[in-house]
């Protein structure tokens, strides 16, 4: 997969993976918002079994 | 030929010219990657301090708290945090200087031509985990951690920044329209963070056995005392970098975020003399250690807004007064309102910024803005209770609604039991409930 949103480093800018395709990086931020708020889910959920243990 | 020469000497100088400007955005990324890095001592301090405030069955669950807001304020202040700083330093309009705080904005990463945005970026981050680590040590021992975790978000990288947005900024609006200073961040880090926290304690309730019938205060000392004055120590070495942070590199120059001239030597003589007279202050009215030791922090707040231009004998003055007067406050809100602070963060933080601001106002007034009218003692009062409610109100909204879905507080039974029976994995001392004769038959031989 070329991720490289250069091909040279002459003149090169925004370098990072997918620069220049912002689609993809809006989808990693979305992807990366769900994860935190899943894991919190998921934090809730254990708390909720380990308190009814008690 | 001396045609020729004039040439090779432009050259030279170009040359000379961009070795200086480079050298000179080298330095910065260097001086705010230190800072950024002192800041995390901040976060060491605030576990050690957290876990050793808390009674030996909740020590983990305690440190556990600290570390889980450390870890999601970094993707949460990446993802909305820094836009929010960008966009609304004139209110709640829009800034078009926002675009450049987008996740997917080309400053948003590794950019050759944008060395400034990562490194204010995570110096701002660590700023943000202060604010939730502020938080956390009030409301250890019975809060939820996801309950906790949400709130830590919200406050690290939507409330604060926004205040930091109008009052931190060398636009933002309390400084432009009131002329606001508050150089080392006392009002938009340490009075939102203390009032927020207000607002969640109300909600929250006291710990179970804090309070008797008849109103009384049972004392609920934690297990290991010197591991928080350590931690304590910590975090004002991670002040300086917090401090250092609060400082624009210019490369000629030093500045404050508003702009005006400032020098390094002026942070140190005030900080340091700063935090001495907190920590005698506090001495003087408590003899307590741990007190004395959060009258370091609250040295350091009180002179918080007046770093670049107190006298330093004035700025020890002004911490001495806070380390006198903020331990009663604590005692106010503890005793009297019977709202069950653990670390006494909302009198240290939320009171000593505010003492900050009006103190800035009280013997910094007349001192020229760049943007906006001099300093004043009325529009420091006015952006202490702008700080103060932007803190306090989402604070205890959204604690209550937390508290509406049960997600705030944990079960009596696990109280009583213990968090960290409950719900952490591991054990902080295993060893410490084992019979004796299973110690001395697995000691090893000698």
């Amino acid at each position: 997969m070329n991720t490289a949103p250069i091909t040279t480093w002459e003149g090169a800018e925004a370098y990072f993976t997918f620069a220049d395709k912002p689609g993809i990086l809006m989808l990693f931020t979305a992807v990366g918002i769900a994860l935190c708020v899943y894991t919190i889910y998921s934090m809730a959920c254990h708390e909720n079994k380990a308190y009814k243990k008690k | 030929m001396e045609q020729q020469q004039l040439l090779d000497m432009t050259a030279k100088l170009e040359a000379l010219e961009k070795s200086l400007s480079m050298a000179t955005t080298i330095n910065a990324e260097v001086f705010y990657w230190w800072c950024t890095a002192l800041m995390v001592a901040i976060h060491a301090g605030f576990l050690a301090y957290e876990m050793g405030a808390s009674r030996a069955k909740n020590a983990l669950a305690s440190g556990l708290k600290n570390l889980l807001a450390f870890a999601f304020l970094v993707p949460a202040f990446y993802y909305v945090g820094w836009w929010i700083y960008l966009s609304f330093p004139a209110g709640l309009t829009l800034s078009e200087a926002g675009a450049a705080g987008i996740p997917w904005s080309t400053s948003m990463g590794p950019n050759l031509t944008d060395q400034a945005s990562g490194i204010f970026y995570a110096a701002f981050t660590l700023f943000a985990a202060t604010t939730a680590s502020i938080m956390s040590g009030s409301v250890i021992e019975r809060i939820r951690i996801s309950g906790f975790t949400i709130l830590a978000v919200f406050l690290g990288s939507v409330v604060w920044v926004l205040g930091a947005s109008w009052g931190w900024h060398p636009e933002g609006w309390l400084t432009t329209q009131w002329g606001l200073h508050d150089v080392g961040a006392a009002g938009c880090v340490h009075t939102i963070a203390g009032l927020f926290t207000l607002g969640v304690l109300i909600n929250l309730g006291p710990r179970v056995g804090r309070y008797n019938a008849d109103g009384s205060v049972n004392d609920l000392p934690g297990h290991n005392m010197p591991m928080s004055l350590i931690g304590l120590m910590l975090i004002v070495m991670g002040f300086f970098g917090f401090l250092g942070g609060c400082i624009i590199y210019t490369g000629d120059t030093w500045m404050t975020i508003y702009n005006t001239p400032t020098t390094l030597s002026a942070f140190a003589f005030n900080t340091l003399m700063g935090i001495a007279g907190g920590m005698i202050g506090s001495y003087l009215v408590t003899r307590d250690p741990f007190w004395m030791m959060s009258g370091a922090l609250i040295g350091v707040i009180s002179s918080a807004p007046g770093l670049d231009v107190y006298y330093p004998g004035l700025a020890f003055l002004i911490s001495f007064a806070g380390g006198c007067f903020i331990p009663k406050l604590n005692d106010i809100v503890v005793k009297k309102f019977k709202i069950d602070d653990a670390v006494g963060a909302v009198a240290v933080h939320g009171f000593g910024g505010i003492w900050g601001l009006i103190a800035a106002g009280l013997f910094a007034s007349g001192y020229p803005n760049v943007s906006g009218p001099n300093v004043s003692l009325i529009g420091q009062v006015e952006s202490a209770i702008v700080f103060a409610l932007l803190g306090f109100v989402p604070g205890y909204l959204l604690s209550y609604v937390l508290k509406m879905f049960g997600l705030l507080r944990v079960g009596a039974a696990a109280e009583l039991a213990g968090l960290d029976m409950a719900e952490v994995p591991v054990r902080a001392y295993p060893e410490a409930n084992m019979p004796a004769f299973v110690n001395s038959a697995t000691s090893p031989a000698e």
